[in-house]
């Protein structure tokens, strides 16, 4: 692990910025995360949070899922929204929801007047609504089909880490991910709305850095080669090779942090 | 809910394997979501059926699906590539395979088990009785 990266090689190292859990985050850091969303909500154009929820399902449909492209495509659009939203309030970061530790939606993001709450409105970038599409996020944790076991998702997590490739992994975290948006029900339990609920990407931060331990544990355990040239579909596009560092994106994740000035 | 058993699959000696997966193979996700709950050598498992290792109980896998189509006519057909040069992205509603490791319930079974049946309880947000898990065929693999 390390603070800082070199964005190139002979550049001088970078601090990462740290995505951190959303159940520490302080007042400060949460107020400043909830503004960022905010203000990209109220954005109608490239820069706004529903031009990137309509990246993954409605109306573009670019998502992997179910494949080896699962965690890189899901990495690379975690990295392009948590840039439009240090656009909006600088420094911020996409938290994520530790699942496999915790039984219940974070209060972050529940209650009345909370942009990050079910509830609003959904509006498709470019597109006129039809007939059938929904009008507002909705959630309805663990009732749409009782039948599907809640979190948290400890044995879950534990399996998927104990994979010994990439293939294994992938397919063992995608399927705790398939059923942590099932539970959660609502527009999070359909593939062509779900990144509509900003509940999506504190979920699939959480994927990314369950992604980010197990590379950790596994150095070099990189997507077959044939894949890693590949090209996803992103605006704009990203190779699967350069998902593979998350300190050549800019960040790490991190349980707490404690920095103290320097002697000079 | 839907119910389904399989046909009898074949189980090598436990000494020949150190884990076993079910894989369930093109399974379709263009409907709405859903969970499959899967018992061994248990056909008439039901929703009270309790889940556990003396029921034949396996598992659970859960489908993040698609739901409904909301493009045009053909919007969610599965087309085939166009030409040996089309690079776009494979189209998303291909069907997947689906893995449950079944080493544990295997072992569960009654010692010198030679083979098993599957059986598995489907559930949507429907609660449909038909349809809901679509899928072409299911293999055990086991690996030494």
């Amino acid at each position: 692990m390390t603070v800082t990266a070199r964005p190139a090689a002979n550049a001088a190292p970078v601090r990462l910025k740290i995505r951190k859990n959303i159940a520490t985050l302080s007042p400060a850091e949460l107020a400043a995360f909830r503004q960022a969303v905010k203000q990209a909500l109220e954005l109608n154009d490239k820069r706004g949070f529903e031009y990137f929820a309509g990246w993954h399902g409605v109306p573009l449909g670019w998502c992997q899922h179910h494949d080896l492209l699962f965690l890189p495509w899901h990495r690379a659009y975690l990295y392009w929204l948590e840039l439009a939203l240090q656009s909006q309030v600088a420094g911020v970061t996409l938290p994520w929801w530790d699942w496999s530790t915790s039984r219940t939606i974070p209060a972050a993001y529940t209650g009345a007047d909370n942009v990050l709450a079910a509830g609003a409105a959904i509006k498709v970038f470019g597109a006129e609504p039809k007939a059938g599409w929904p009008t507002h996020t909705a959630r309805d944790p663990g009732q749409e089909i009782p039948q599907v076991p809640g979190p948290p998702y400890a044995k879950e997590w534990a399996y998927a880490m104990q994979a010994s490739n990439y293939t294994d992994f992938s397919q063992r975290i995608w399927t705790v991910h398939d059923t942590l948006h099932v539970w959660v029900g609502g527009t999070m339990a359909q593939v062509d709305w779900a990144a509509y609920d900003p509940l999506f990407f504190a979920h699939h931060a959480n994927i990314d850095r369950a992604w980010r331990i197990w590379q950790s544990a596994h150095p070099g355990a990189n997507p077959p080669a044939d894949v890693l040239g590949q090209s996803l579909q992103t605006d704009p596009a990203m190779t699967v090779r350069t998902t593979l560092d998350v300190r050549q994106l800019g960040y790490e994740y991190a349980g707490a942090e404690s920095t103290v000035p320097g002697s000079s | 809910m839907q119910r389904w058993t399989s046909q009898a699959l074949l189980l090598p000696p436990r000494a020949s394997w150190q884990r076993a997966d079910l894989e369930f193979e093109g399974v379709e996700h263009d409907g709405a979501s859903f969970v499959l709950h899967v018992f061994l050598n248990n056909d008439s498992a039901d929703e009270a059926t309790p889940r556990t290792a003396a029921e034949g109980y396996a598992g659970y896998l859960t489908v993040f699906a698609h739901g409904d189509c909301w493009g045009d006519a053909g919007h969610c057909d599965i087309t085939e590539p166009v030409s040996a040069f089309d690079r776009r992205p494979p189209q998303p509603l291909i069907p997947f395979n689906a893995t449950l490791e079944v080493s544990e319930a295997l072992d569960a079974l009654p010692e010198g088990t030679q083979q098993f049946t599957v059986t598995t309880l489907a559930f949507n947000k429907a609660d449909d009785s038909a349809g809901v898990l679509r899928f072409s065929q299911l293999t055990l693999l086991t690996y030494a």
